[in-house]
């Protein structure tokens, strides 16, 4: 090439990953708090300070524990070309979420996310994903349905582990925004202080055994499970 | 680092690796209970090691038999393993439950662990109601149950972890609680409960997972220091039932931070966080009673009073 330039060329996967995780997907994530608005009505979080603390709980346990260990399981059973261990893994998500409502939103966003990815990045794992689901054998699960649309991209769990982090992050954050309320500047410093949990996140999930996952924070839970019987509710969960 | 301190170091990675790799269990229990002239019993047992169960009783006349587990060496330390294999025949009816609290004193080279394994036959049920967990000071521990269960059996299992014991008398100085249930529902799997606690005094056990900064706060004991869970599994269960308990459960707040949610079949669970051991026991005495009444027409059951 002599003294020409290399073009700059972003990896494949760059603008599919930021499709995916871009925060207008519109997997229903906007109608799930995942608890938060339990702590809203406790009062215990009202504030960008408390928001804060409770993110980077939310982060680091739930999100360890449940979505981010099953997007690793999933990725590896499907390098191995184990689908049936994919299978599985969706059933044993779902056992895991023992709150109700968190069972239904991972099998509610778990369908549309089937679906989204089916129609704008399609894969046979995906269309068997469905196929599964539809004779009852699989409930559907957001974290195994965004893990096999990824894997068929080709996007490195090194990237999709902190991308998927960081778009719950966003989600929830702009859930908080509305419902504390916070100001969009305020949310967007809340967002920048996750960096590091996300990344811390993204290091644990590598450091887990299979049998942790669900082994999400029992204060979390319970928020989750209360938020059942919580009269006033804005969100699904 | 010397050669004698390097030797050293190898030799120490060498005993944790043989600790976790040998598990010799130290106690074994083994349990099959069926049904005699309407009562259920023992018709086979067997035990090994520091694990047994005293002699069964009755608690009632419902034919519902009561076994103790007991370990005669009163805690279990590092390395330790512990089995328990239970069966339940059709229509037969087991208590479980132990003489007193677990104690799991310092475990410096590899965790305690205790692995229980049930099978309920068609009508049969189980009662685990075991005894607070108390974790010392540089305590690391694995409890696992796996319970397969007919679709027509009845699950009924309660737990609660205490703060542990420090000589200063600092709660959670214990390094990790990992506890672990898996149910499978007539042949499907329905839940898997799983708690894990690795407070910041992690450090001198071998454990696995990052410690957590402020196990007492917020996400995690809320500012509570028990933490109580109930697992009921039964035909019989349905969303009526959980708004029901739910509506007692209220009663025992402000003292509790409670929650109860429906399982993805006919099932529920409830977890707790408390200040007391009492209050946890009464909380889940109740909650059991109401469904021993309901289900079995027994009374409720009053095992130990702390």
């Amino acid at each position: 090439m002599g003294s020409q330039e290399v073009p700059p060329v972003p990896p494949s996967y760059l603008l599919p990953l930021l499709q995916l995780c871009d925060s207008a997907l519109p997997n229903g994530a906007f109608s799930h708090s995942f608890g938060l608005e339990t702590y809203l009505a406790r009062g215990v979080v009202h504030d960008e300070e408390g928001f804060t603390a409770w993110l980077r709980q939310f982060i680091g346990q739930q999100l360890v524990y449940s979505d981010g260990l099953a997007l690793r399981l999933v990725i590896e059973a499907l390098e191995r070309g184990a689908l049936a261990e994919v299978w599985e893994l969706d059933r044993r998500v779902t056992a895991q979420a023992l709150p109700l409502q968190l069972r239904g939103a991972g099998i509610k966003m778990g369908l549309r996310m089937v679906e989204i990815g089916s129609g704008i990045f399609p894969t046979p794992e995906l269309d068997e994903y469905s196929a599964q689901i539809s004779a009852g054998r699989c409930a559907g699960h957001t974290a195994v349905a965004f893990a096999l649309t990824a894997h068929g991209l080709r996007i490195p769990l090194a990237q999709l582990l902190p991308a998927y982090f960081f778009s719950t992050a966003t989600s929830l954050t702009q859930n908080a925004v509305r419902a504390i309320p916070l100001g969009q500047t305020a949310g967007q410093r809340v967002l920048r202080l996750m960096h590091d949990d996300v990344a811390a996140a993204a290091t644990a999930v590598m450091t887990l055994e299979p049998g942790d996952l669900g082994a999400v924070a029992p204060g979390l839970e319970i928020a989750q499970m209360r938020h059942e019987y919580q009269r006033a509710r804005m969100f699904m969960s | 680092m010397t050669a004698v301190t390097a030797l050293a170091a190898v030799g120490e990675v060498a005993a944790v690796t043989a600790a976790r790799a040998v598990k010799a269990p130290m106690g074994e229990l083994r349990l099959d209970i069926g049904v005699r002239n309407g009562r259920s019993l023992a018709t086979g047992q067997y035990h090994r090691g520091a694990l047994r169960v005293i002699r069964p009783h009755y608690l009632d006349d419902s034919g519902q038999v009561c076994y103790v587990t007991v370990n005669p060496g009163g805690a279990y330390l590092g390395g330790d393993l512990y089995t328990m294999d239970i069966t339940v025949a059709e229509h037969a009816r087991l208590l479980l439950t132990t003489q007193s609290a677990t104690k799991i004193y310092k475990t410096p080279n590899s965790y305690a662990e205790q692995r229980l394994a049930v099978k309920l036959a068609a009508n049969s049920s189980l009662e685990y109601m075991p005894g607070q967990l108390i974790a010392y000071r540089g305590a690391a521990y694995r409890q696992s149950a796996l319970i397969e269960m007919d679709a027509s059996a009845s699950l009924i299992m309660a737990e609660v972890l205490t703060p542990g014991w420090s000589p200063d008398g600092t709660p959670f100085r214990y390094e990790q609680l990992r506890l672990r249930n898996e149910i499978r529902y007539g042949g499907e799997l329905l839940a898997i409960d799983n708690v894990l606690l690795t407070p910041t005094s992690a450090g001198t056990a071998a454990v696995v997972g990052r410690p957590v900064a402020d196990i007492a706060g917020l996400a995690f004991m809320e500012g509570f220091s028990h933490l109580g869970s109930l697992l009921v599994v039964d035909a019989r269960i349905d969303a009526a039932l959980v708004a029901e308990l739910q509506q007692l459960l209220l009663k025992y707040e402000p003292d509790t931070l409670t929650g109860i949610s429906l399982l993805n079949g006919p099932g529920f669970v409830v977890r707790a966080l408390a200040g007391s051991t009492t209050v946890l026991t009464s909380m889940m005495d109740e909650l059991t009673g109401l469904l021993r009444e309901r289900w079995f027409g027994q009374a409720p059951l009053n095992l130990r009073k702390y």
